[in-house]
């Protein structure tokens, strides 16, 4: 398109380009440029400082026999599972459930969601109170008289990445039923009533017509929750500050101890690999469906 | 046999009444049309007789039997919405197989069905794709067979046809006539489209407010509506209601109407109670097409303000009594904006409205 103003035709083809430069830059330089950097460190031997030089798979050698890794990777597993089948559960449970013309259907959204404008930092400390044996839930049992009554998972090593579930979904649950709500809200009523002649069930209908129609929902919910759990780094710390031990260790963890608190840099590299590994095994097949979607829509 | 009977039923949610008192009772294979403007509580009585909501007081009865209580897959009907309620995520296949398999129908007599339906409403083609790749007559198409595939004893239409394009609309319109011409079953059909209600009922019920106004066949409707709300609501254009007096003439019992000239004294012919009425105000309710262009030295001389070629016909607006006046003439007797034209009322039509209550006189 000819305009017909030389000077306004400039800044209208450079003033893009240079507004957006500065955070393409940062983005370039301090996403990808230190997530080539640390792919680069985790082939050499780096220990407290870096080191250059070129030392082939040792890190990754090192890290897979590394007992504490593997610990990590078996918490995450759980982890992952339990939290995003458990919130997935709970939130479209809580989702159908408040769909159902419920009386201060508001109020109850906003407790529900509540707990999301908290920081993990929040959650972890305050459930760290709670499950706390001494201190919390076991405590206020004993006080009741309740005096057999044990709940100690925090301090025991093979149950403490449950506590760290638990929180997880205290927290994400809502989260999860806010998106299935609005999703849910998007459904025509007639189909329900539709299906309601048709003689079918409430369960029914939910199970075989309203979540398979809220698959898109499903999707993103499922991409958020599984990148938050292999993300998890924040409520750990403040829950169980990956103990009793490094029972309730995951990678995250695993990588912050072994990069900045035990002068590991390279083992520490190694295992971010590890983990950038798995969020694109889980993102890349996700964003191509859908950008090839786009593309033939 | 009594198809559907509606005794007394009300619908209230706490100080608004919904619907006060509905009586409905149809034979089995008529088609009932419910219309009405919107808020006139006809989508209400619709899902109060599929069992979707449930009266406050009074019984509905299908087939004979009360079914106050029974859930709404088991009253036997079947129901088309507006918005066509397909099931998204199936195709149109399993989209007719849905209520099918719920009530357990053998998979052999699951695909008959299919097939019956299928070649009935010429979908045989579209059977493996998904809602979403259908036209809008399409989709209308499968949720019509989806409920004949029920072979219920009472089919429920809310508002069908409301999101098709007008062409499509006509076309639905008189293939739904043709369904029921063969199928004979009963059909209850809400719409606020006043030719639908015209064109597919054997019985009409006009409600508005949560009151039927009127409950008859088209013609009495059309012809002897019983008050002005049904006498303006159903036919297009409306009908011209003029504000007269009763006079009394040579013995005759007629109205003066005005139109450019002096006034006119038109004769009502043997109408019981009106010679009590003498003096008092009426309305003269005339349709459009009761009037003819006709030059006799009876006629009411009228000045056309505008025209509105239709096609077939010629709508003349001009002013009688004082008000606006539409006639519905023929294309070639019509005459242009400014002019003048004799028009003929065909006074046997006329009907006589009470301006107080607003019901029908005579």
């Amino acid at each position: 398109m000819a305009t017909p103003n030389a000077h306004y035709g400039f800044a209208e083809r450079w003033l893009p380009r240079l507004v957006l430069a500065p955070s393409f830059f940062l983005t370039l330089v301090f996403l990808y440029g230190f997530i080539a950097w640390n792919g680069y460190l985790s082939f050499t031997e780096s220990r407290l400082l870096p080191n250059y030089e070129w030392a082939g798979l040792v890190q990754y050698q090192a890290l897979f026999e590394n007992e504490r890794w593997w610990v990590a990777v078996r918490n995450l597993g759980i982890f992952a599972v339990l939290f995003i089948g458990g919130a997935m559960a709970i939130g479209i449970t809580l989702a159908i459930l408040l769909d159902q013309k419920v009386r201060g259907e508001g109020a109850i959204r906003t407790i529900y969601l509540y707990p999301m404008a908290l920081s993990f930092v929040v959650t972890g400390t305050a459930w760290k109170w709670m499950l706390n044996p001494g201190l919390g839930l076991e405590k206020l049992m004993h006080d009741w008289g309740f005096t057999s009554f044990t709940f100690d998972w925090l301090v025991n090593s093979d149950m403490s990445i449950y506590t760290v579930v638990i929180a997880g979904l205290w927290q994400s649950s809502g989260f999860v039923m806010a998106l299935f709500l609005a999703g849910l809200r998007g459904v025509d009523d007639s189909i329900i009533k539709a299906a309601q002649i048709d003689g079918a069930s409430l369960p029914r209908i939910y199970w075989k017509i309203i979540l398979p129609a809220l698959r898109p929902v499903v999707f993103s919910t499922l991409m958020i929750l599984s990148h938050i759990a292999i993300k998890s780094f924040d409520l750990v710390m403040a829950l169980t500050g990956g103990g009793p031990g490094f029972s309730s260790d995951l990678p995250a963890t695993f990588m912050y101890s072994m990069a900045f608190t035990r002068g590991q840099t390279g083992l520490g590299a190694a295992s971010a690999m590890m983990m950038l590994a798995t969020v694109a095994a889980i993102v890349v097949p996700y964003l191509y469906s859908e950008l090839r979607k786009d593309q033939h829509g | 046999m009594g198809a559907l009977a509606i005794k007394n039923v009300t619908k209230s949610f706490g100080d608004t009444h919904i619907l006060k008192g509905i009586n409905i009772d149809i034979e089995a294979g008529e088609f009932l049309i419910l219309v009405g403007p919107s808020g006139c509580g006809k989508s209400t009585l619709m899902n109060i007789i599929a069992g979707l909501e449930s009266p406050t007081s009074g019984e509905v009865c299908i087939a004979d039997r009360i079914v106050n209580e029974v859930a709404p897959k088991d009253r036997d009907i079947a129901m088309v919405f507006q918005s066509y309620a397909l099931y998204p995520t199936m195709n149109v296949r399993q989209n007719i197989a849905f209520g099918m398999e719920t009530r357990g129908v053998p998979k052999a007599e699951q695909n008959e069905v299919i097939a019956r339906v299928a070649k009935m409403l010429q979908i045989d083609h579209l059977l493996d794709r998904k809602p979403s790749a259908l036209s809008g007559g399409q989709r209308q198409r499968v949720a019509m067979g989806r409920a004949l595939a029920r072979n219920p004893k009472l089919f429920l239409f809310d508002e069908p046809l409301s999101n098709l394009d007008a062409k499509l609309r006509v076309e639905m319109r008189v293939e739904i006539k043709q369904l029921h011409q063969r199928l004979k079953t009963t059909i209850v059909y809400v719409t606020h489209d006043q030719i639908e209600a015209m064109t597919l009922g054997d019985k009409i019920a006009v409600m508005k407010d949560g009151v039927i106004q009127q409950f008859g066949s088209p013609e009495d409707i059309y012809e002897r509506p019983a008050n002005l709300f049904v006498a303006g609501f159903i036919g297009s254009p409306s009908m011209n209601f003029l504000p007269c007096h009763l006079v009394e003439q040579n013995g005759q019992v007629g109205v003066t109407l005005q139109g450019v000239e002096a006034p006119k004294f038109i004769a009502l012919q043997d109408r019981a109670g009106l010679k009590e009425r003498v003096g008092q105000k009426v309305i003269l309710g005339v349709r459009p097409e009761q009037w003819d262009v006709e030059n006799t030295p009876d006629a009411l001389v009228c000045k056309v303000k505008i025209t509105e070629p239709t096609g077939p016909d010629t709508m003349i607006y001009s002013e009688v009594n004082g008000v606006e006046m539409i006639a519905r003439v023929h294309p070639r007797a019509a005459s242009g904006p400014g002019t003048t034209l004799p028009l003929v009322l065909d006074v046997k039509k006329a009907v006589l409205f009470d301006p107080e209550t607003e019901l029908r006189i005579a």
